[in-house]
């Protein structure tokens, strides 16, 4: 386990140097030049080319690289261009709103799609199914900004029950912070939920479809048993899958959510980073959404072995 | 001045979507507690996120928002007339050969951290921005010196006349004061020391803070907390200030102010701002270079349509930059849309099946919005518009490289007819794109860069303007109105042209 750990970490850290020579080649390619975004329409020779050599980019592209990479591996990604900050400060500080709002969200998705899945996977072509089918197809196709808005007019303007739109940490006020993230978890729980909902029905059907599943039946287990330890079981592998990889996603920012929301999460810094031709925040951005990926993709590996116990061996 | 709001396209789609769903009412919901009494916390919601707090570094009209607020200058722009009136400085006079000003400065003022103000603050804030050649820097280019012979006087030395000196060091908060030292001993991006009436408490991702500074030289603040949020969608601020959650917005789309001020909750206002919008066309392509055709875009055009698509009829058609309610606004619109005219000009000047590029930036949305007028109206005198959105970046880069037929963008902000005219009209001009260059325009706009005599230099600029608008060196299309809009708890507050938000003077109930 060790040894797979270990081997699984040098891995990542191979991938990782991959992004940034990807990112770092992709956002020099890109057309917008940072220091007349920076200085806006009111252009001046001089101090534009005050502001180049202030942010370093009169050095060639390659040596821009080595420096960053330099630093990155002591932990410094660098100072923003646009905000002149860290750009570990900024990223720290969005952290806890987007690792709120994506966990608050992955709890509602499981919450809709496991039941439901289930249900609709026992009584396929039931009624019940049906409007499950309807129910998740919808949540795919209603556009998530559109919900967040209706959400909003409807618990917040009308009736007045949540907060319309922001962030509070859990540490300042806890209820607060419940208070706030409803909404914009429940929006994006949704649109996920939706998704994995026909993952866990599909797999559920399969499942039960086994021959292990028969025979559990065929010996006169209870239809609970039946269900809890084998179908559940055996159709949680693949949905364990897909939540994690929408977990990667939501980690690395719903922009259009949080823009609705006002929710300052990673989303919308990446966002201001690309609009804004910031490169080293981008940099470090893109970098800390690898990270994530590689984390979450780990994490998913070592829950097959707890979910099958075959695959820990 | 190059101010940024920002804005997108997504946010102005939704808000046009949910128009019509959202007719207000429901219930109040308190702001926490906060908010009653007398004082309290005053909570704005601003679009964007501050970039950083460096007055002289940043662009961003975001943090203007806030260190309007915290900061001051040697004079400010009177909110009524936009003329100039005293804040650090009291007094100020002009050598007989324009060469030197002398600023006599307040002696009561202190800032935020307790120290002093004086006349060495001031030389140590000019020198910076001069010095270290920060975005402000070409304002101060005829300066020669700036000496502090007393504690209170501060004397700016000039190589040649510069009657717009007051413009250059007090229309906005980009040339704010810090105490000497102030870049050394602080990071600026994230930490302020000012003397404004309110000092920086603290910042996050989702909000800054400010709190009344009890040492203000001047009168107030009337509240104890200012707290500034970021929502950039219109629809969560307006619902935000109609649950109370927010007390002052300048997030409201124009298509939305006349259901607001119909629904009775909330305070909607709009005066017309100083900022203009307009297009330019290529002098370096044929066949732009023509003056003929050149007129014929000109006289083909619906101003008002264009007025109406860009914000609902609040903007102003206005044929020349500066706004009506400016002392140097000259009244000169030589043209009036005649489609016939328009033809035969380009029949004259040998054009046929012109098909003319249009660059506009999903940053302004309303460029894309006028964009559509314009097309539709050459469209009628055989002119084939091709728009090219653009991600502003880009659109910068192909504004800087001369590669463009025609684009169209605003100018913000700007108080003095130098700031309107020079630098975009001036054959060397860094802001001249467009390629315009007229040696009588240059003179002119040179002799009035110099002209120490106000009504000389209006006249000056009122040629220099008419020349301009003939050449359609830029086609001047609209000034946008400013609309901002609060609760019925915020009183004291007054909507400025020049789009500051100043909260000294305002109240809660």
């Amino acid at each position: 386990m060790t040894r797979y750990l270990l081997r699984r970490v040098g891995q990542s850290v191979v991938v990782l140097f991959g992004v940034s020579v990807a990112v770092f080649s992709i956002i020099h390619l890109v057309p917008g030049d940072p220091v007349r975004l920076a200085l806006g329409t009111r252009f001046d020779q001089r101090t534009y080319d005050a502001l180049v050599a202030r942010a370093g980019l009169d050095d060639p592209v390659l040596v821009q690289y080595v420096n960053w990479l330099g630093n990155a591996l002591t932990g410094d990604l660098g100072v923003s261009f646009r905000s002149g900050r860290p750009v570990t400060e900024l990223i720290l500080e969005r952290l806890p709103a987007t690792l709120s709002l994506a966990f608050g969200a992955i709890v509602v998705a499981l919450l809709i799609a496991v039941p439901l899945g289930l249900v609709s996977a026992l009584r396929p072509r039931s009624a019940v199914d049906y409007v499950a089918t309807f129910v998740s197809q919808a949540g795919i196709s209603i556009p998530d900004f559109w919900l967040a808005i209706v959400a909003i007019l409807v618990f917040s303007l009308t009736l007045g029950w949540l907060p319309s739109s922001g962030y509070v940490g859990l540490t300042e006020d806890p209820v607060e912070w419940a208070r706030h993230l409803v909404l914009p978890a429940v929006v994006v729980g949704t649109v996920s939920g939706a998704v994995l909902t026909r993952f866990v029905r599909s797999s559920a059907l399969e499942a039960l479809g086994e021959d292990y599943t028969r025979t559990a039946r065929a010996k006169g287990l209870p239809r609970r048993v039946v269900i809890g330890r084998h179908v559940l079981r055996n159709a949680l592998v693949p949905v364990v899958t897909v939540t994690g990889i929408q977990l990667a996603y939501l980690l690395s920012g719903v922009v259009i959510v949080e823009v609705v929301f006002a929710w300052q999460g990673l989303g919308q810094l990446a966002l201001q980073a690309v609009e804004t031709r910031d490169y080293p925040l981008l940099q470090g951005a893109v970098l800390l959404f690898a990270v994530f990926f590689l984390v979450v993709n780990l994490v998913v590996d070592l829950l097959y072995a707890v979910v099958d116990p075959r695959i820990a061996r | 001045m190059n101010r940024t709001p920002r804005a997108s396209a997504l946010a102005a789609t939704v808000a046009l979507l949910v128009a019509a769903a959202c007719s207000g009412g429901g219930d109040d919901v308190p702001v926490d507690g906060e908010g009653a009494g007398s004082g309290g916390t005053f909570v704005a919601a601003i679009s964007a996120q501050p970039d950083q707090l460096d007055p002289h570094q940043t662009t961003a009209y975001a943090s203007f928002q806030v260190l309007e607020n915290v900061y001051d200058t040697l004079v400010v722009p009177d909110p009524d007339d936009l003329t100039f009136e005293p804040s650090l400085a009291t007094d100020w006079e002009t050598s007989e050969d324009g060469l030197t000003w002398t600023f006599t400065l307040r002696d009561d003022v202190t800032f935020h951290d307790g120290s002093e103000f004086d006349s060495a603050d001031v030389v140590y804030t000019f020198r910076r921005i001069i010095d270290e050649e920060l975005q402000n820097a070409y304002r101060f280019a005829t300066v020669e010196d700036i000496r502090a012979p007393d504690a209170t006087t501060v004397e700016f030395v000039l190589s040649e006349p510069t009657p717009n000196l007051l413009d250059h060091v007090g229309s906005y908060k980009g040339v704010a004061i810090l105490p000497e030292g102030a870049a050394e001993e602080l990071d600026l991006a994230t930490e302020a020391n000012g003397t404004g009436p309110f000092q920086l408490e603290g910042m996050s991702a989702d909000s800054i803070t400010l709190t009344a500074f009890d040492d203000y030289w001047g009168e107030g603040p009337g509240v104890d907390e200012v707290r500034f949020r970021f929502i950039s969608e219109p629809t969560t601020a307006l619902t935000a200030l109609q649950t109370g959650e927010v007390h002052w917005t300048d997030n409201v789309p124009a298509q939305r102010v006349e259901e607001l001020q119909g629904s009775g909750d909330v305070t909607v206002e709009t005066v017309p701002s100083v900022d203009y919008w307009y297009m330019a066309v290529n002098f370096a392509k044929p066949p732009f270079d023509q003056a003929e055709v050149r007129e014929a875009i000109a006289l083909a055009l619906d101003r008002e349509a264009i007025a109406d698509a860009a914000q609902f009829g609040l903007a102003r058609v206005n044929q020349t930059a500066i706004p009506e309610e400016s002392f140097w606004y000259h009244d000169y619109a030589p043209y009036e849309r005649d489609v016939d005219a328009a033809r035969d000009l380009l029949a004259e000047a040998g054009v046929e099946d012109l098909t003319m590029g249009l660059m506009v930036t999903d940053e302004y949305p309303e460029t894309v919005e006028v964009a559509q007028v314009i097309a539709a109206n050459l469209e009628e005198v055989g002119i084939t518009v091709d728009i090219q959105t653009e991600q502003f970046s880009t659109w910068l880069d192909r504004q800087g490289a001369g590669d463009f037929d025609a684009f169209l963008l605003g100018w913000l902000g700007n108080l003095d007819p130098y700031g309107y005219y020079h630098s975009q009209h001036v054959c060397e001009g860094e802001n001249n794109y467009q390629g315009y260059c007229d040696p009588e325009t240059d003179e002119l706009l040179e002799r009035a860069a110099t002209e120490a005599d106000e009504d000389a230099r209006k006249e000056l600029y009122d040629e220099a303007a008419e020349r301009i608008v003939d050449a359609n060196s830029y086609i001047y299309l609209y000034n946008p109105s400013v609309v901002q809009a609060w609760t019925d708890e915020v009183s004291g507050y007054e909507l400025r042209p020049d789009r500051a938000i100043n909260l000294e003077t305002v109240t809660l109930s």
